[in-house]
Order: C-alpha cells, then structure tokens, then sequence
C-alpha cells in the first residue's frame, strides 16, 4: 500500500447523499469443505444480488480454507421458527424419541469398515454409542 | 519442449517479465484500496484479488529467475525502471476513483485471460502449465470486474456517467497493453508464444465489446501504433520512479535479508 492513501480525503459525514447501501440485500453462505459433506453456514455477505453474492462468498469466505462449493442465499427466501414462540424440542419428557442407546455398531460393521465406524463415532456421535 | 535454447532465452523472460510486472504493478495498485473500496464485502474481494495479482507475479517471475539464474525477489525488487516491462495502464494511480479502478482492472483482466488463454497451447512445457494453473483463476478476475461494469453501467446515476468517464479515458492508454516485449517475434516463431492468425487486439476488442454493450454503456479502442514506444521496452510515464522507490524501500534496505 502506497502513501497516495496519505493523501486521499475521505468523505465526511454529510458528503454522501445516498444512503451507502441503498440496494443492497442480505445473503446467507453456506461452504462446503469437501466433497459429499454437508455445507455449513459460513456468514452472510449483502450483495446487489445473487451472482454478486456468490464473487463475494468465494472471496470472503472460501480462500481462508480449501473449499470445495458455496451456496448463498438471499435471507427473505429463508423461512425460519421464531425463538420465543415456535416449540421445536417438547417441553414434556419425550426423551425417549432421542437417538441414543442403539446398539448398531456391529450392523455398522456389516456394511462399512471399521475404520469408517470408528472415525464416525469420534465425530458425530460419540456420546450416544 | 522442456529447454529453452539459448538464443531464446532472453526473449522469453521479456515475455514472462512483462506479465509479471503488469500483474505485480497492477496487484500493488489494487492493494491501496484496501480498507477503501465501496462496500465491505468488495474491500475484501478487490483485495484477495490483488493478492492473486501479486501470487501469479511470484509464480511468473520464478520461472524467469529460473532462466536467469537469480531469485524472484531479486527480480522484483532490484531491478532499474528501464528494466521493468509493465504496460503504461497498469502504472498511473487510479486516484482512488472507483470507476478508474474498474475500468482500469476491466482492460487488464480481460487481456490477461486472452494473453495466459494462448500461452496455455505453448511448446514450452512448464509455461503452458503454468499458464493453464493462471488463466483459471484469472477467469475468476474476469468473471469479477464484468459484473461490476454491468452493475455501474446498469445503475443509477451518477455511476454509469462516471465509469464511462473512466471508459472513454483509459480507452487511450489501454491498448499499451498489447505493445510486443523486445524479441516476442522469436518465441513466436518457435512456438512458445503461438501465433494466431488475428492477434491479440481483435479479440480483446471484441470480448470488452460485449460486455461495454451489456452494461449500455460505449467503447472506442483503437489498436496501438506499431512504432509505438512504452513500458513493455522500459520507457514509463513519470510516476513510475516514484512508485517503485516506495515499492522497494522496505526490500533496499536489507537486500540480502530472508523473507
């Protein structure tokens, strides 16, 4: 970076006589980190729209790790619950709905190495086996 | 062909230097706007893209720092400005204006591509790889700068009058871009810049064309006079020594030093 940013007046307050980001919407990124995994919610980008939002997630979001797809999408298209008012999880006992206590390692075995199930059960389900 | 012959060695690093230095020059210039551009989602973008410039510089003058037998920092960094085969555009300060920046990246992108697209079919090896690894991301420089020319040009005032400022303006140096670098008629010849029957400036013309038309805005690019004398055989405007004493202090003042 060179000293002509020395030189540079920035716009005070007042210069600008549109709002900065007039037409710009909300996008939610979601990466993917390789092949056949899932896509994780990275953050979110605003953008004049879809393909621009995609040049911005690629650069925002994809060059700090290998990564291997983006998906953005525009918020208003996201339909969600509400924390306070949507019940998701019972309030009553229902605990016995949740996966755990299945004895399936050996139908696991059958049909996938054991290494698969050993590296599985570290990442996702090592509580419940 | 995996060696070079040695009556087209010094030919071809003057082609390797002068897409170097214009991705090296050009990726400094970008860099100033970090923490500057428009929106933040694009401070970042604009600057991750410098960083490329600058990434495909090293890999390029590596490859001539091979041929010489010297470092690519060397090369960078210890040359004269007469040595320096950088196209007068990617020289001049953009003075922070938005559209000059566009604009400016709109020009060099797009003939970058073309120039890495026919070094993909080189008979030097190394250098048609290389160049393959490069134009795939510089495709993504493209794909960048496009959608900002169609955006400015489709919005609102005053954004389609100043990028067609910006157009109109550079559309006088742009075609520096396409003076030969000194011996380009050899590595022609032997193939490891191959020929094509229309040259560079017709397709260039005619991809910035579309996009131009696209973003309902206008371009007038004439190709470059054939005697013409500039950057690409060391002669540069007069902001060049400037820029490059302040480019080079930090490596001047421990030339020896390991980065």
């Amino acid at each position: 970076m060179s000293r002509l940013r020395d030189q540079l007046r920035l716009p005070g307050e007042g210069d600008l006589n549109l709002p900065p980001e007039t037409d710009l919407q909300p996008f939610e990124v979601f990466i993917q980190l390789q092949r056949g995994k899932p896509h994780a919610h990275a953050g979110t980008v605003d953008a004049a729209d879809a393909a621009m939002a995609l040049q911005f997630a690629r650069e925002h979001f994809g060059q700090d790790q290998a990564c291997v797809h983006i998906w953005v999408v525009p918020r208003e298209a996201m339909i969600g619950t509400e924390y306070d008012k949507d019940v998701i999880s019972r309030l009553t006992d229902r605990s016995y709905k949740y996966a755990r206590g299945y004895q399936v390692r050996k139908r696991w075995e059958q049909f996938r190495s054991k290494k698969d199930v050993d590296q599985y059960e570290k990442e996702d389900l090592k509580e419940f086996f | 062909m995996d060696r070079i012959t040695d009556d087209l060695k010094r030919p071809l690093v003057d082609l390797l230097l002068s897409i170097a230095d214009d991705k090296f020059i050009l990726g400094h210039r970008n860099a100033d706007w970090t923490g500057l551009a428009p929106m933040l989602e694009e401070d970042i973008a604009f600057s991750s893209l410098a960083q490329d410039e600058i990434a495909h510089a090293t890999a390029l003058y590596q490859m001539a720092a091979g041929i010489l037998g010297t470092t690519a920092d060397k090369l960078a960094f210890r040359r004269t400005p007469e040595e320096y085969r950088c196209a007068t555009i990617v020289e001049m300060s953009d003075d922070f204006n938005w559209a000059t920046a566009i604009c400016r990246n709109f020009f060099c992108d797009h003939f970058d591509l073309l120039r890495l697209e026919r070094l993909t079919n080189s008979a030097y090896t190394a250098l048609a790889q290389l160049a393959g690894r490069l134009a795939a991301e510089e495709k993504i420089h493209v794909d960048h700068v496009d959608s900002w020319m169609i955006r400015l040009g489709r919005g609102w005032e005053p954004a389609p009058a100043r990028v067609q400022a910006a157009l109109n303006e550079l559309a006088e140096i742009a075609p520096t871009l396409l003076e030969p670098p000194p011996g380009l008629e050899k590595l022609e010849k032997a193939g490891i810049y191959p020929q094509s029957r229309s040259g560079l400036f017709e397709p260039w013309r005619d991809v910035l064309h579309d996009v131009v038309q696209s973003a309902g805005l206008t371009l007038q690019l004439h190709p470059p006079s054939p005697s013409a004398i500039g950057g690409r055989q060391g002669k540069h405007g007069p902001g060049f020594v400037t820029m490059l004493d302040e480019l080079t202090e930090v490596f001047r003042i421990e030339p020896e030093a390991a980065w």
